[in-house]
């Protein structure tokens, strides 16, 4: 089945979004939370190390009760979904890697994944979370 | 001029002439803002203030709905105002003007019903006996059957308008340095005399309004920029409108940041909301899968796919793929690396966005296309999946599509890092295909390194292999057969498969 963009566009959209949307995500989530729900689509979903949240009020307040963080991110890679999956909603999958500190606990390997979708404006595309889920990674080497 | 008299197009003078209510010249002016309750009281009357030609006291300041009132005397002040209307500009969304309606009203109650002087001077006399000097407090408990007045025949209802700017009168005018003000079981219903007193009393820092009549937090609003560090609120029909005592609290700091004590309680200090939070994370759990139906279909899947994967030939994987599948591999990228890891085997095919740079060796390194995806897959050395430490979770899923990944580790069989231990995340995002099988659209696998101590006990379980020796390339098919088996006839996998054989 043929995708009807060249698919050298396609990764190259992905990749562009990946990257601007990564940086952002982490930057709000250490420095700015309280507005990091802004990121994610009104149904979105995240399954944290297992735990469902559901939904923007559901997901402010899970972020409001998480303790302030620092990530650094060593790995990125994404992917433009198929189509056959997405039903025409461009998507793109990111996977992110890296170690994180939470106030008061010890520093953490984690990953996280995430689908983006799109949302078009006529003056640009906005990039949201629909699904998102983070776990922390432990057999990582130190 | 443009008259923006509200609900009126009449000229003020007439308008003047026919308001004859309370007979009294000076007549006064209502002036109403609406939506006032959104902008910060002393900035509001501050623009309002600059942008008019005249000076102009404002009395009776209160809330009305969501809108901000208040009066004030002379037609002059009034036209004034009027021509405010629309030149402030919302401190926030520069093109909203805020409009300000002026039209004759009687006089404001403070005024219609202002204390003679003998009875102001009775109340001063009130409070000063109720004052204590030592604590700079005034207690005003009960205020209305205070003997004093009441043998006066003065009548201190604090829940009126007129009352209680009387009584913050008589505090500016007498206790200049107020710290503490308790107006306990005073039957107030709400607080709109009350916002004067940062104008009135600005160094109050204790309020006690515990037993009185308020039903709502947003009276407490009222007040906003009164610099409260103790308050009381106990016995008020508003606290029993909280589903918690944390959501009580923090209604109320929202509107008192420096609150210190409520309702005699000691707060934790009030720095930021992340200090607040508790430095406790949720507790990990184990695989989600959202739904059993679910858990099987992907279990059998890793199950299968694993198999393939681990017993030899990757060849028998292609059936897995949709035909324009995508696949990256990426191992992680420490700037501090002197030596090659012993990741090596994986390098070459190793996407790291992070690391990674150039476009076209990005779109290069994403396999694309099951054939491609599966000569990379063949790739790397002999591998053995340990089942027992996958942690599967389902996070996305949709009629057209199951998203899930899978986190564990696997043991390198052969090669130069024969033995190595290796920890790995794999997303998977498949879509339906037949009988209860899925199809991988997208494939993203990250590869770790183990740290060596937590090697002993791993990789204890590997997958199932089925025992056929044997693995042709449409294995994938009679692992589906396989599977249509053991759920008609209520088999688990295994069994079938030795079924399946023995009737051969």
């Amino acid at each position: 089945m043929a995708m009807p963009m060249d698919f050298k566009t396609y990764v190259d959209q992905a990749c562009k979004a990946a990257e601007e949307f990564v940086n952002i995500y982490y930057e709000t989530m250490d420095k700015r939370r309280r507005v990091l729900t802004r990121l994610y689509l009104d149904k979105a979903t995240l399954i944290w190390n297992g735990n469902v949240v559901t939904g923007l009020e559901a997901l402010a307040n899970f972020f409001d009760t998480l303790p302030s963080s620092e990530f650094q991110v060593n790995m990125l890679d994404c992917q433009p979904v198929h189509e056959q999956a997405t039903q025409a909603q461009t998507t793109v999958l990111v996977v992110t890697s890296g170690t994180v500190k939470f106030d008061g606990n010890r520093q953490r390997y984690f990953n996280q994944s995430f689908l983006l979708t799109a949302q078009s404006t006529p003056n640009n595309t906005v990039w949201k979370i629909a699904s998102d889920c983070f776990r922390f990674q432990d057999w990582a080497s130190s | 001029m443009h008259m923006t008299v509200w609900g009126n197009r009449k000229p003020l003078e007439r308008e003047m002439q026919e308001n004859t209510q309370d007979g009294t010249p000076g007549s006064w002016f209502r002036v109403t803002i609406p939506y006032g309750v959104k902008y910060d009281r002393t900035w509001l009357m501050n623009s309002i203030q600059r942008h008019c030609s005249v000076p102009f006291t404002p009395v009776d300041f209160h809330f009305v709905k969501n809108g901000a009132r208040f009066f004030v005397q002379e037609a002059s002040t009034a036209s004034a105002l009027m021509d405010v209307s629309y030149k402030i500009c919302d401190e926030e969304s520069r093109k909203v003007c805020i409009p300000v309606f002026v039209s004759p009203s009687a006089a404001p109650y403070s005024v219609r019903y202002k204390l003679k002087p003998e009875e102001m001077e009775q109340l001063k006399l009130t409070l000063i006996k109720r004052f204590n000097i030592y604590k700079q407090a005034l207690d005003l408990q009960r205020l209305f059957v205070d003997p004093d007045l009441v043998g006066h025949n003065i009548d201190i209802i604090l829940n009126q308008r007129s009352c209680m700017s009387a009584t913050l009168q008589t505090i500016e005018k007498n206790f200049p340095e107020l710290l503490s003000l308790n107006l306990s079981s005073n039957k107030l219903y709400q607080l709109d005399g009350l916002s004067d007193i940062i104008q009135m009393a600005p160094t109050v820092k204790i309020l006690n309004l515990s037993k009185n009549k308020l039903t709502s937090v947003w009276e407490l609003s009222k007040m906003q920029g009164l610099k409260l560090e103790e308050l009381w609120l106990q016995g008020n029909p508003l606290c029993g409108t909280f589903p918690d005592q944390s959501t009580y609290v923090r209604a109320i700091r929202d509107r008192f940041p420096k609150l210190l004590r409520l309702d005699g309680q000691e707060l934790p200090s009030p720095v930021t909301v992340d200090v607040d939070t508790p430095c406790v994370l949720n507790p990990c759990k184990g695989s989600y899968f959202g739904c059993d139906e679910l858990k099987s279909l992907v279990l059998q899947f890793l199950q299968q796919y694993y198999s393939i994967h681990d017993c030899g030939d990757r060849q028998g994987l292609v059936g897995a793929y949709h035909e324009q599948a995508c696949f990256s591999l990426t191992i992680p990228f420490h700037p501090e690396d002197p030596a090659p890891s012993s990741l090596c085997e994986y390098f070459k095919d190793s996407r790291n966005m992070k690391k990674l740079k150039d476009p076209h060796l990005r779109v290069q390194l994403l396999k694309h296309t099951k054939r491609d995806i599966v000569h990379t897959l063949c790739v790397p050395p002999k591998t053995q999946h340990d089942f027992g430490s996958f942690v599967v979770d389902m996070w996305s899923q949709t009629e057209r599509m199951l998203c899930f990944s899978v986190n564990g580790v696997f043991k390198e069989l052969e090669g130069s890092s024969q033995g190595c231990v290796r920890a790995f995340t794999r997303t998977f995002i498949a879509t339906p295909a037949g009988y209860s099988s899925l199809f991988i659209v997208n494939d993203e696998l990250f590869v770790w390194d183990v740290n060596p101590k937590k090697t002993q006990s791993a990789v204890s379980i590997p997958v199932p292999t089925p025992s056929t020796s044997s693995m042709p390339s449409f294995y994938w098919e009679q692992q589906q057969m396989v599977q249509a088996f053991s759920t008609q006839s209520g088999m688990n996998l295994q069994w079938s498969q030795k079924c399946l054989q023995d009737n051969k």
